[in-house]
């Protein structure tokens, strides 16, 4: 009898939470418009990876007759070495890049908050082994370890290269996550938690997870942008073969190819990527500091 | 009880056993980074080793004399097991010789390192320095001024450049100034109508090559150092004695000077860890501006496929990383009293 007369009250207590976290997070978003553009730019991106490709051939159409055309109605970025719309590439390009990114992030933050998680919650030997390991991973730099691994394995796919990405990028989140376990388990909630004798995946999922949801949340959203930055400059560089288009492997033809930094032809091939690249950054530092600000009450200016 | 900046006995000990766990571990990344190292050269696909040797011997060289070339050429001997060829690269490494150049004959890959380290060491130094003495600066004023437009202003010019990657950052400067307003060299590191020497038209022609790249160098770290200092100052602001000083009358400058002091401290050991990226934190300038540094020459190895040098570029700037790693934390222990004591204070 009491089971049923509590039920109701507390999914309607559970829905006023909800219904005060979104009307939370519409004032965040109001109170500085620039957030909401953040989300637009994201939406729009997410939308060119998904759909933009669809709107094109296979085999995007060449005019032989236009090559390094200056920018147009036709052509609002101008075309490439072969005659190719820019805005095309940048946008058929894109779902190559915006997949890495999200394969990437998914990797960097299940292996980086599992790792923390583990490394914090059991303390004692396994987290040192751990940190060890993570601090090892921290110190060997990135980007010549990826050019060196680039003669044995060819990570030209969309997936293996978020796969690469992904298993070198988790050191910095679990360091993070590590730290904020540590603190969290010595919190009241949590040695209450322990008390009554309940279990550890949940305390961990039930307790620990939820607190650090938003942190780890944002963590993601910077590994994209981690992520971006990374592949588009390894093909940039040139150490990996071309088989799809993306914003990379544009600039490299773009500097390398069609000699960019010397004449003003390639010039709208060459920053067309680059605005790409700068406007998913706006993006998703606009969605952040947002974040950054609907979960840390400490900031809110009211 | 030890004066601040002048450690005592419990001290110096507490130090030289920090020393020596950081060599300890120092040594292990080391060894883990050589084996890298090794593994990705042995498994390059292709074996470009057992090609070299077998075109030796049908060249008409004995297998012995063929195993010998080849070893010169990569640090070991392309016979044997895994564990042979590894302790013969290993023993190699340990005399310092890193095996044989193969795009430039005849050259060690030490001596080939060595030519190239002066073009990446000289103007990333140069830029790290630029960078850290203008964020310094600028990052104690957006502190002070951080409720104003200025502060805001120069914090977000921080967070913007430090976000930015190195490669956005130097297409646009480069686009900006070679190509819609060429008033700088493209690429090298000077004009071959001047002599090589020390003479006044190659002195400026090195100059001018070098603005771009130790200019995007600057940028590209100018964010980090503005941000951290101004967080730095922030924290300081903050403390008790700021307060004291404040309330006992003293006058602004000192109470500055106080601030600027207390706040550097942290900054120091972040700048031993970017020394360690001297060898390796120009890879994207160097390829755009064609500037022959390490960067370059690990990418030019990579493309032509000079595994020893590779494997060579990538332990130089590995291992460079890693002392400045030490480096940092020993500093880290020597200016901070709290963790040179080793706990005992606490």
């Amino acid at each position: 009898m009491t089971a049923t007369t509590i039920m109701p009250e507390a999914r309607s207590a559970s829905a006023t939470l909800r219904r005060n976290f979104w009307r939370g997070v519409w004032r965040v978003m109001k109170r500085k418009p620039s957030r909401m553009a953040g989300v637009v730019i994201m939406a729009g991106f997410a939308f060119m990876g998904v759909f933009g490709p669809m709107f094109y051939p296979e085999h995007l159409p060449r005019d032989t007759s236009a090559l390094y055309a200056p920018p147009s109605w036709a052509h609002p970025f101008g075309t490439d070495f072969e005659g190719t719309d820019v805005l095309a590439l940048v946008i058929t390009g894109s779902r190559y890049v915006l997949l890495t990114g999200l394969v990437t992030a998914v990797i960097t933050v299940v292996l980086g908050a599992g790792i923390g998680l583990f490394a914090g919650f059991r303390r004692g030997r396994w987290d040192s082994v751990l940190m060890r390991i993570t601090d090892m991973k921290l110190t060997i730099p990135g980007l010549p370890l990826m050019l060196v691994l680039s003669t044995i394995w060819k990570f030209t796919s969309a997936i293996e290269m978020g796969l690469v990405l992904g298993l070198l990028g988790w050191g910095g989140v679990a360091r993070a996550v590590r730290s904020q376990t540590l603190s969290l388990r010595e919190r009241g909630f949590v040695e209450a938690a322990r008390g009554l004798g309940l279990s550890t995946p949940h305390i961990i999922g039930r307790e620990l997870l939820p607190s650090m949801a938003p942190y780890i949340a944002m963590n993601m959203l910077i590994a994209v942008t981690g992520a971006v930055y990374a592949q588009v400059g390894l093909f940039f560089l040139g150490v990996l073969p071309f088989e799809a288009n993306n914003w990379g492997v544009m600039l490299n033809l773009a500097v390398f190819g069609g000699g960019a930094l010397t004449t003003t032809a390639a010039l709208p091939y060459l920053l067309a990527p680059l605005l790409a690249i700068l406007l998913l950054t706006l993006g998703i530092v606009l969605v952040v500091d947002a974040m950054d600000e609907i979960f840390n009450p400490r900031l809110r200016e009211e | 009880m030890t004066l601040i900046g002048v450690p005592g006995r419990s001290g110096v000990i507490a130090v030289a056993r920090r020393l020596a766990g950081h060599l300890a571990r120092g040594l292990v990344m080391i060894l883990v980074v050589t084996t890298i190292s090794f593994l990705i050269i042995r498994n390059i696909p292709g074996d470009p080793m057992a090609a070299k040797y077998e075109k030796l011997v049908e060249q008409g060289m004995s297998p012995e004399a063929a195993q010998q070339a080849v070893n010169v050429l990569y640090g070991f001997m392309p016979t044997g097991s895994m564990w042979e060829q590894y302790l013969d690269y290993m023993k190699g490494l340990a005399r310092f010789d890193l095996g044989q150049s193969l795009n430039v004959p005849g050259t060690g890959v030490g001596t080939v390192l060595m030519s190239a380290a002066k073009w990446t060491l000289i103007p990333v130094l140069a830029g790290t320095l630029l960078s850290f003495l203008v964020g310094i600066i600028l990052g104690v004023y957006a502190a002070i001024k951080r409720q104003s437009k200025v502060g805001d202003l120069l914090a977000i010019s921080g967070s913007l450049l430090h976000g930015l990657p190195q490669y956005v950052l130097a297409l646009l400067l480069a686009a900006i100034f070679t190509t819609l307003i060429p008033i700088l060299p493209a690429g090298g590191t000077a004009d071959i109508m001047f002599e090589p020497g020390f003479n006044a038209g190659y002195i400026g022609s090195l100059i001018q090559h070098a603005t771009l790249p130790v200019v995007t160098y600057a940028l590209s770290s100018y964010g980090g150092w503005i941000l951290a200092m101004k967080s730095s100052v922030v924290t300081v602001l903050g403390d008790d004695f700021i307060l004291a000083a404040e309330l006992r009358g003293m006058k602004r400058s000192i109470i500055f000077r106080y601030i600027a002091r207390n706040a550097i401290l942290p900054l120091f050991t972040i700048l031993a860890l970017s020394l360690g990226m001297l060898f390796g934190g120009a890879i994207f300038i160097e390829r755009i501006f064609n500037y022959p540094g390490l960067g370059l020459m690990l990418i030019d190895s990579i493309t032509g496929r000079d595994y020893a040098l590779m494997g060579g570029a990538f332990l130089l700037i590995t291992v460079a990383i890693i002392i400045a790693n030490i480096a940092a934390d020993l500093l880290y222990t020597v200016i901070d009293p709290r963790v040179r004591s080793g706990g005992e204070a606490a």
